[in-house]
This record gives C-alpha cells, structure tokens and sequence, in this order.
C-alpha cells in the first residue's frame, strides 16, 4: 500500500488549505472528499464577502473554493471524491483510512491525519420544535443547496428561525428568488449572525427581524401550513399568551453549526465541551497523535478566510508531524464563549501563535488577558465584542517564561 | 350483563349519559364537554357478559378533520377480490401475506400513500414476551404466538430481528423480594419462556450503565426488537409478490351490507365486491366495522412519544429496561397528573434494532385518531421520568421525536374475531400494544378462518423469501467490494450519518410494493434517520428520486399527496433556462 505523509479527510475550505500547506511542506498527501466535487459548502455559497482577509477581494463562495481548488490541482495533489471514510484504524507507524467508493472498499495508510469533516447544522427537533413532520421544514443549508444548486424553491412563504449567517443569507437569497420572507426570529435578545449580514440582507429588503422570539410549533399534516411563533423570557422559555400563528409554507432553520467529529470521537479524541470540536494546541494537534484538526471541525468559524489560515497551518504541522510533548493548558477565566488553542505545548515554536476568541456576551470595551501563576503577562484591548463575530490576535507564547507546570490562563474582562 | 350497576357507574360520572343494552352491547349516548368524562364512561362501561363498549358520547363542538386522498378514479371499480384487507398497518399487511400463501384474490386498501405510515412506524418495535397481560386476554394467546413466530418470519423477510432482553428493575428491597417472585411465578403460570432474576453483581455483565438504584430485576430473555415499519414493508413486499394486491391512496367510504352479509365496499377509487372483508382499520377499525354492521366496541385513541438518541449514546442500553412502578418515585421527581396511569407500562429505555436508543414512550387519551403531534410538555416529562432510568440522559442526545396514535378499545384487548352479525368480515381491530408481536399470529388466525370460509386451498408455489439487499454498511470489506462490483452504486453514500448508498436507495425504489416518497425510502434503508436528520441527504434523494422516475425534483413528495418538498425553478433558474 503507497504510503501519505497526510491524508486530508474533507475537500472543503479547511481540507484543500491544509492539503495544499502539507504538500508545499514536502508531505506526499491524499485529500479524501465524500461529495462528487471539492469545495464543501462553498459550493452552495453564491454570495460574495468570502476572502477580504485572505485575497484582499470579495469573492463569491465557488470563486473562493476554486482558488484552493486550482492550487491544489497545479500541485499535483492527489484528491479522491465520492470516497467515504468508513474509519480509522490506529496502526503501528500512522494510521489507515477505510474507504468506499465508486471504486471499491479502499485504504488509505499515512502517518498524520488532519480531519477537516466541517459541521452539520442543528435541526427543529434539537431546538424542541413541536407538533406535526410535514414538508417544509428546512435547514437553511438544505435550503440553500435546493435553491443555489438545484435552481428549485423550497418555499413561497416562509418564516425564518435564527439569525445565524446562513438564515440571514438565506432571507435575502429566497426574496430575490421570489419567495415571501415573513420576518426572521431569534430566541436571543441580540442577532447570532454578523452585523453586516444584518444590514444587507434583512434591512435592505425590509424583512423584520424579531429578537427575543421563538417558534414553537409547526401545523400541517402534509406541506406545512403554519408555524406559532412566541415570545421568550429571559431564560429563553416561550412566554404563555405570546402566541401566534403565521400562516407559511415553509420553516427555515438557522439554529447553530455542531463540528463533525464522530471520526475524531472514534478514535478516542478529547473533545472540548465549548467548541465542541477537538482539543488542541497551538499547532492543531489533537489529543491524539498525528491527529490533527482544522477548520469548522475544530472550532465553527464565521469567516472562511480563518479557515483557510487555521487548516494551512494544520496541515503544515501535520507534514512535519512533531510529537506532542510538554504541554501548558490555557484554562478558561471569565467573558469568553470559546478560544483555540487549549493548550500550549513548549517543545513546538510557540512564538507566534494565533489565538482565536469569542467573547460570551456583547462588550463595547473589552481587555483580553493571558496570566501565568496569576501574573498577567499580556493584554490587549477590544471595540466592540459581539459573540458571532470571531477575533483573532497573534501572542508570543516564548515570552512568558512558560515551564511545564505553570499556571496558564486567558480571561476577558468588560471595562 | 349487569346493565344495573354499569348504568349507577357511569351516570356517577355524567348523569346526562344514556346507557343502554344493544345486541348484546353496552350502548353508551348523549353529549358531554370533557373527553376525560367521555373516556372514564367508557371503562365504567365494561362488563363481564356485554359484547364491548359502544361508546357514542358525542364530544361537543368537536369534529377532526380526518385525511382522505383527493384522487378519485376508477381504477378498482368492480374489483371482485375474494378478500379485500381494509388497512395496511403491520396486522393489515401480515394478513395479506398470509392471505397470499393461497389460492385467492387478495386486495389490500390503505388511504395512505405507503403501508405502515400510521401506529406501526409510530412504536419502538418491541417484541414482546406478554408478562404483564393476563390470562384469557386475546393479547396475551397472539403474543405468546406471535413473539415464537418472529424469528422465522424475519429470516423469510430479510428483516432484522434481536433477542435482546428486557428487563423489569426495581428500586426498592421489598420490591425486589416480593414483587420479583411473584413475576417470575406469574410467568411461569402464563407460559413465558426464560424469566428470570438478575443480581446487582449480574447486572453489570448485562449493562454498561444500570442505574444507581439497581436492587434487582426480572429478566425476560424471550422479548426482542425489529423494525417496525421495515417488517411492516416487508409483509406487504412479500404479499404483493405472491400475487396479492396493494392499492395505496383508497380510502374506504361505505359498505353496502344486505341480509347480514357485506355486499360492496366503497371507495375513492370504485365499488369493490369482495367475498370476505377483513376489518385491520387500526385507529378507524370502529368505523369500518359499523359500516359493516358488526361492530361491538369503540376506540379511543391513545396517544404516546418516544424520543430517539443519538447513536453515540447507544451504551445507555445494550437491552430495553424500566423502573418497576410499584415503589413511588421519590417525591420530587414525580409528575403531576400527566399520565394515564396503568395502560402503559410506563415506558422505559431500549435499544432499537437500528443502534439508537428509543426513550419513552408516555400515554394520553385524546378525541382524535390521527393527530400525531408532539408537544413540549409530553417530551420534557419524558426526558425527566427515564432520567430516573437512564440517568446520564440529556436533552441534547435526542435527534428526534415522534408521536403515534394506539388503537385501544375500552376493554382493552384485541378484537379479533369472525363476524358477529355480519358473515363475510372477519375483525383484526382494536390492535395497539403489543400489536406488532402479535400480527403475525392474528393473521396465522384470520387466514385459517378465511380459508375455512372460503374453502380455500394453498397455492402451490408461494414463496415466503423476499430478496434484499443487507444492509452494505454492516458487511464485511470482502462482501461490501463485492456488492461495489457488481453496481458502483452501492459504492456511492448518501447519507452520512446512516452511510447509505445511493445503490441501497435505488433498491427502495424497485421493491415489489413500489412506493417513490423522500418518507418511503427513509423508512425502507434509512437516509435522514442519523443525527443530521437529512440536512444533507434530502436534496440528494429527492434528486436520485427525481432521476429513477423521470419526473422533475418538485414532484417528488415526502409522502402523502400535497406534501411537495420543492416548488419548481427558482427565478434566476427561469432566467437561465
């Protein structure tokens, strides 16, 4: 059997940049894609906004996808689509990937991983949505590819739950296809998706956005017919004699992304309880050797550009495959949602690591803290911290005098 | 009957009742505002010596609007089918298998656009071993038969089936010395095979998790589990292969009965003119047997949810269990008047034959035979009973949940039976809990009978093995390259979470009894049943369902007629086109 230095699992935005960091790396590498095309869910994202930070240019989400695509094909990289990972084998020396395709029941041996499975997006019943399983019930993603893929309109008249990016692209998306958007509601008192989603694809084409409101119930036996809608206390519990029903003929879901990581759970991965994907240090590196993680997999982005970044750098460090050594956890203090990484580890360059967050709740001001032993040894101030919008900063690790059995910590703190 | 003191038992609870003696029933009339007053007239209206319950209490100002398919044609008129089957729920379709063993016409009507689509897809597939029926019941005499005819049967039918265990688990010491030997007893004296005690130092060769108050338990090593709805499917496959007919979307709207003998039935899609009718009408069995003059007993729907969990959690049960209810819960964890105590056995933890865990399920009356809706209360009751059971759950390991509707009579037991006072119908109705053990030796029964009236023979060439392909995922790499070569399709999967083949789905479209729904082929080999509930897939079936029937993708339904998933082309598709 021909043996990879990396076998990229997923031809999304994450797995084509760490395929393409791993190869000009000097690894050998496979990316292994279950879709008949690469490109993941940029393939179904027509809109623009994708790669100011990355090209410096708005592009549209295929356009994106393709630069990747084009990079990776000019390298020689090898790529598998409609192959499906079946599992994962730990051998002696790496690892073996299972396989079927069109082609058969096919291995794949290499020495690192890097898992870049993306994420699936949360469903009516999982936000308790009650009542009858007629048709009309969508995620927006599966409404998204039944409109931009397929050219057909899952809808005439819909209400939108969440207001996540993909819902609010979605509300826009189905107005200019000639669908009736009849308000987007949100169970939180503020927006889930980015602000300036908010202005261009709601306000724009005057589509309410109903914060602190949930839908409950869905009517109809066979299409939907109508969706109750109703306003929540401050626990998020809908609020008795709210109610109301809004007669529609579709439901779209925009009620959060959950990190796919029943491969990585298979292998014994430590998963983290914030961002629900893998633990991992400053080089992507899971708890589990030459398992590394990039990408939605690890932590859901709201931008692609940081995808790209993170998986370029996963897959990288998964060429070189360092083993892991002496690690510092980087515990969790106050006013954080979630942060990559979790932990430092000393024996691999940690000079330059890029440090992701998200604050816990809105703050006008904000100062980001790093202390060891309790003694602050880094802080930054922020404008304007929104927990939709993701932050990145770059932190020199090597500065602190970091020993094995230090204390390490990050907080953020309103002021 | 004592018509005396059945008529003191019900005017106690509404004084405005008329109770009255019916050939041979109890007749109960009138009009009332609470269908729990309605529901408590007719248990106090059973009786040893009545025929059944009729119970004819209007609800006032209530009406449901039941489903019936707009399709209207000729296509069955003047049918004479030695037996028309009337419903294609898992007793309906085991009849029309068995039926099909012999030399006679066989047509089988369901007003649904797939058989199965009502209580048996809405169970947890639990196959019975009977301990908690009672001697005399006809439940118990089917499901003692029906539990020993499983195994073969599925073997027949490529159905999955399991002997795992269930386990009765008590709480309490007394409950464990007392309650335990009295069941172990009582089965022994019902002639339930491998009851049995298990220790707490047994127990943890059995579960990977058993609850903290584990004292004891009475194992019942002849329960199992299946797929509901896939040997349901399975039966009417196998029927229709041996020359039984299915006609889908045909309600039935009237029968004309002349000197105590059914002499046509109507439907939507012409007058039929059967021999014999066999009444499987599940939730509508009442009414179908009026309509053929032979009814004796009355449904009251009963509602209950099941949750399902991810697969992930599948350690929480490597059997099915429940907590004993003879010790009350501690006092906090008990709910206030939710349930109708006493006609569920209060739901427990099991694994199904999929791999996911099934909690639940609950118990509610209601008026209405088909509303299959959940409700938030109903699932947070659930979630917050089986935690006692299976105490790591969580709301978040449920992908989803359903509700199902349960056929139950007030005397609380299958009605099956020839016709009373009309010859040629034969009754296999009031069937809820435990109906899917025991559909296989119902119909055992209701063909014997049918052969016997119409002095049938068996056909000679019936073949009781319906092909199919295993499921691919669960193959050896050996067997599943195999299948590869033979058609790439198997090669292709669809859906992620179940890893379904594209192959597999194709499969689901060519089965003997050919049903091209998104629901259809989800209940057939699984695409959106995983944890994504099909965010992927669905466009990909609707697009390989579009593709094998050659119509456009905004024909393709997800089952019923109207429920359409897309509405054409999008503006900017027009435009390019």
């Amino acid at each position: 059997m021909k043996k990879y230095g990396v076998i990229v699992i997923g031809g999304g935005p994450a797995g084509l940049a760490a395929a393409e960091s791993a190869k000009k790396a000097g690894a050998e590498v496979v990316v292994i894609e279950r879709e008949a095309r690469l490109g993941g869910i940029l393939k179904q994202c027509v809109h623009d906004g994708f790669g100011l930070i990355r090209f410096g240019e708005k592009l549209a989400g295929p356009e994106y996808a393709e630069r990747y695509i084009d990079e990776v094909k000019a390298l020689g990289i090898e790529c598998r689509t409609l192959t499906f990972v079946t599992g994962i084998e730990k051998t002696q020396g790496g690892f073996v990937v299972h396989c079927v395709s069109r082609d058969g029941v096919v291995s794949f041996e290499g020495d690192s991983i890097v898992l870049a499975t993306g994420c699936r997006e949360r469903t009516a019943k999982q936000v308790l949505i009650q009542g009858t399983r007629p048709a009309g019930v969508f995620t927006a993603g599966t409404a998204q590819n039944f409109v931009n893929l397929m050219g057909k309109l899952p809808a005439k008249k819909c209400v939108i739950l969440g207001s996540g990016d993909i819902g609010l692209i979605m509300a826009r998306r189905l107005t200019l296809e000639g669908a009736e958007v009849e308000g987007v509601y949100e169970v939180k008192p503020e927006p889930s998706g980015l602000t300036r989603n908010i202005h261009q694809c709601l306000y724009d084409f005057d589509i309410p956005l109903h914060l602190s409101h949930t839908v409950t119930r869905v009517f109809g036996t066979d299409r939907l017919e109508a969706v109750e809608v109703a306003a929540v206390d401050g626990g998020m519990r809908p609020i008795k004699g709210t109610e109301r029903i809004v007669e529609c003929d579709a439901l779209i879901l925009s009620v959060g992304l959950i990190p796919e990581n029943e491969l990585a759970e298979s292998l014994g991965v430590k998963i983290n309880p914030f961002t629900k994907g893998p633990d991992c240090d400053q080089s992507y590196a899971t708890s589990v050797d030459g398992i590394y993680s990039a990408g939605n997999a690890l932590n859901v982005f709201d931008l692609v550009d940081y995808v790209s970044e993170c998986a370029a750098s996963a897959g990288a460090n998964a060429a070189r495959g360092d083993k892991d050594g002496k690690c510092v956890t980087l515990s969790r203090g106050a006013g954080l949602l979630s942060y990559v990484p979790h932990r430092i580890c000393l024996d691999k360059p940690h000079d330059k690591v890029v440090v992701f967050f998200r604050s816990a709740k809105d703050m006008d001001r904000a100062t980001l803290r790093i202390t060891v032993d309790g003694r602050e040894v880094f802080k930054k101030k922020f404008a304007f911290l929104r927990p939709p919008e993701m932050q990145r900063l770059e932190v020199d690790f090597s500065a602190f005098g970091l020993g094995a059995d230090s204390e390490l910590g990050i907080s953020l703190e309103e002021n | 009957m004592d018509l005396k003191s059945v008529r003191n038992k019900v005017l106690r609870i509404a004084p405005e009742v008329t109770v009255e003696e019916y050939r041979g029933c109890v007749r109960l009339t009138g009009e009332l505002d609470s269908w729990d007053k309605i529901y408590r007239c007719g248990v106090a209206a059973v009786t040893k010596g009545s025929l059944g319950v009729l119970n004819d209490i209007r609800l006032k100002g209530f009406s449901e609007k039941v489903k019936t398919p707009s399709l209207a044609d000729d296509a069955l008129e003047g049918a004479r089918p030695d037996v028309l089957v009337v419903g294609g729920g898992i007793t309906g379709c085991a009849i029309a298998r068995e039926l099909s063993r012999l030399d006679i016409s066989v047509l089988l009507v369901d007003k649904a656009n797939d058989v199965g689509t009502g209580a048996s897809c809405r169970n947890d597939g639990c196959i019975h071993p009977g301990i908690d029926l009672h001697k005399g019941q006809a439940k118990l005499h089917y499901v003692l038969r029906g539990n020993e005819l499983y195994p073969e049967m599925c073997r027949e039918l490529g159905c999955d089936f399991e002997r795992w265990t269930q386990m009765f688990m008590f709480s309490t010491w007394w409950e464990r010395f007392i309650i335990a030997p009295l069941m172990i007893l009582k089965g022994r004296l019902l002639g339930i095979p491998k009851v049995d005690f298990v220790s707490r130092r047994k127990i943890k060769q059995i579960e990977q998790t058993p609850p903290s108050w584990f004292k004891g338990a009475v194992r019942m090593g002849s329960a199992g589990v299946v797929s509901p709805y896939k040997v349901t499917i399975a039966l009417a496959d196998n029927a229709v292969m041996n020359g039984a007919r299915i006609s889908l979307n045909t309600v039935v709207t009237g029968m004309e009965v002349r000197d105590g003998k059914v002499v046509s039935v109507s439907t939507n899609r012409g007058k039929v003119y059967p021999a014999l009718v066999v009444n499987a009408a599940g939730a509508f069995s009442d009414i179908i047997a009026d309509m053929a003059g032979d009814r004796t007993f009355t449904i009251h729907p009963r509602k209950g949810t099941d949750l399902i969990l991810d697969k992930k959690k599948a350690f929480y049960a490597l059997s099915s269990f429940a907590r004993s209810y003879f010790a009350p819960l501690p006092k906090e964890q008990r709910e206030q008047g939710h349930e109708a105590v006493g006609h569920t056995k209060g739901g427990g933890v099991m694994r199904t034959v999929d791999g996911n865990i099934l909690v639940g399920p609950d118990a509610h009356e209601q008026p209405y035979r088909e509303d299959n809706s959940t409700d938030l209360d109903s699932v947070n009751a659930i979630i917050r009973k089986q935690k006692n059971v299976a105490e790591q759950l969580s709301a978040g390991d449920v992908i989803t949940y359903f509700a199902g509707v349960r056929a139950a009579t007030y005397e609380e037991d299958f009605v099956v039976r020839k016709g009373i006072f009309t010859e040629n119908v034969i009754e296999a109705a009031g069937i809820q809990s435990p109906g899917i053990t025991a559909a296989p030796a119902i119909a055992k029964d209701v063909a014997g009978w049918a052969k016997e009236m119409l002095g049938a023979k068996e056909k000679a060439h019936f073949d009781p093995v319906r092909p199919h392909t295993p499921r691919l995922a669960g193959l050896s790499a050996e067997k599943r390259a195999d299948y590869i070569a033979a058609n790439p399709d198997y090669g292709e999967i669809v859906c992620r979470c179940e890893e379904v083949s594209k192959g597999e789905i194709i499969d689901a479209l060519e089965s003997p009894l050919k049903v091209c729904t998104v629901d259809g082929v989800k209940r057939r080999v699984r695409p959106g049943m995983g944890r994504c509930q099909g965010g992927f897939c669905s466009p990909l079936v609707v697009k390989i369902i579009a593709e094998h029937e050659g119509i456009a993708p905004e024909e393709v339904l997800k089952g019923d007629e109207g429920s359409r998933i897309l509405f054409g082309d999008t503006k900017h598709a027009e435009v390019e086109q």
